[in-house]
């Protein structure tokens, strides 16, 4: 172990973070709107729609994100759509980040009790205020723990940003290391900094999820 | 003579030379095992946030300069086991907690031992509870074996990346090689439903 070495990378690493952080924040930010009213749309009145956005959401889900950052970075530029490194980047992982939100809403929603949605409407609440007033309040309770973890998985994947290029943590740390070549104790200090961001958020979770099981 | 078995003279000093020994002995014992507890919690929670990536770099990139040189296969076998064991873990800690109480006090007031109970009450029921969350894990591992290209393990995603930088079409290419994730995330998922609900209906 070098320890100079380590030291005098830090800076280098830490501005990596900022990105890795930046990055994170605004995928968090689009992709829980664009989740949460895709997952939303699962439940409106007409089926069809209902279904073909079902469908949508669990074939994007199961394609792995490194491949849907190498088909948006590499295989959009044939249909003329040419994205620098970064915003490809945010697009591969706010779509991830979008879908697997729209997957949180919908196991939420579908955790309440339909009796709910019936005694609503029958109130004379149309849809839209079901959902909004009566619905997603409920249901909210029960996506903090999914959504948290989700979060930190988001956070380790935009790692993978490094493999088209984009300057974060992981890149930072590439770099680093082809000029020391100490890629042991680099590797160990971009975990490390990882850890630190993405430990809180798990114990976070786990207290929600703790949370849930009382009885309110 | 005197002596013949019985006559034996137990020696008190023996044991006061002995017992500081013996004490720091135990000491080492409760320690070893707390560092087990505290191994164990810390490997799961270490694997569980950090980057897979980073895991697989390590021990592809980072190990040979300790001199422990593994090959890509075996570098991103090691990595991915490591990562969904600690994932797994979790998951089954949750399951067993999941699992009344009185499961276990009713299985030890019927006479099983301690072991008998989690293995004959608390494990099967505590399983069927963690199933589909390890299912999930499972569908998850697929997707994350695709990182192993990285470090030249020719898996889908590595030969996809051959294929497309040298015949140029990247977009065919990867989205034939989509398709087959989907399929093969779907075919995953469907034969888990299947074995989830033959769980449900052997009780």
């Amino acid at each position: 172990m070098s320890a100079r070495v380590v030291l005098e990378s830090l800076p280098y690493l830490l501005r990596g973070t900022l990105v890795t952080v930046g990055l994170s924040l605004a995928v968090i930010a689009v992709g829980t709107a664009l989740g949460l009213v895709l997952g939303v749309l699962r439940f409106v009145p007409w089926r069809r729609v209902g279904t073909a956005i079902g469908w949508a959401v669990e074939l994007a889900r199961a394609v792995p994100l490194l491949l849907l950052m190498f088909f948006i970075f590499f295989g959009l530029p044939a249909l003329g759509i040419r994205l620098p490194t970064f915003p490809a980047a945010v697009l591969a992982v706010s779509l991830w980040m979008t879908v697997n939100t729209a997957e949180v809403v919908r196991g939420g929603i579908q955790s309440i009790p339909a009796g709910q949605f019936e005694a609503a409407r029958s109130l004379g609440l149309g849809w839209l205020p079901t959902m909004r007033h009566v619905i997603v309040p409920q249901a909210v309770r029960r996506m903090i723990p999914p959504f948290v973890g989700l979060c930190t998985i988001l956070i380790k994947d935009t790692s993978l940003a490094a493999i088209i290029g984009v300057f974060e943590l992981t890149r930072a740390a590439q770099e680093t290391i082809e000029r020391t070549l100490r890629s042991f104790e680099i590797y160990m200090v971009a975990a490390a900094i990882y850890f630190l961001i993405c430990f809180p958020l798990t114990q976070l979770a786990r207290r929600a999820e703790a949370r849930l099981q009382r009885p309110s | 003579m005197t002596g013949g078995p019985t006559a034996y003279s137990f020696e008190w000093s023996a044991i006061w030379r002995g017992l500081p020994y013996l004490l720091q002995g135990a000491g080492l014992t409760i320690l070893i095992s707390a560092l087990a507890m505290v191994l164990a919690a810390a490997y799961v929670e270490v694997f569980r946030n950090t980057p897979l990536l980073i895991q697989i770099f390590i021990v592809y990139f980072g190990l040979p300069q300790l001199g422990l040189r593994l090959a890509p296969f075996a570098s991103g076998l090691v990595a991915l086991v490591v990562y969904a064991a600690a994932y797994n873990a979790e998951i089954f800690r949750a399951g067993l907690e999941a699992v009344p109480k009185g499961q276990h006090e009713a299985a030890r007031s019927i006479g099983l031992g301690a072991w008998q109970a989690m293995r004959f009450v608390i494990v099967p029921q505590a399983v069927r509870i963690a199933f589909p969350a390890l299912g999930n894990n499972l569908v998850s591992l697929v997707k994350n074996s695709s990182l192993v290209s990285t470090i030249g393990m020719v898996e889908l995603m590595f030969v996809a990346n051959d294929i497309s930088f040298n015949n140029f079409r990247t977009f065919e290419i990867y989205g034939t090689t989509a398709g087959l994730y989907v399929l093969l995330v779907m075919l995953l998922t469907r034969a888990l439903h299947l074995a989830e609900r033959r769980m449900a209906r052997v009780r």
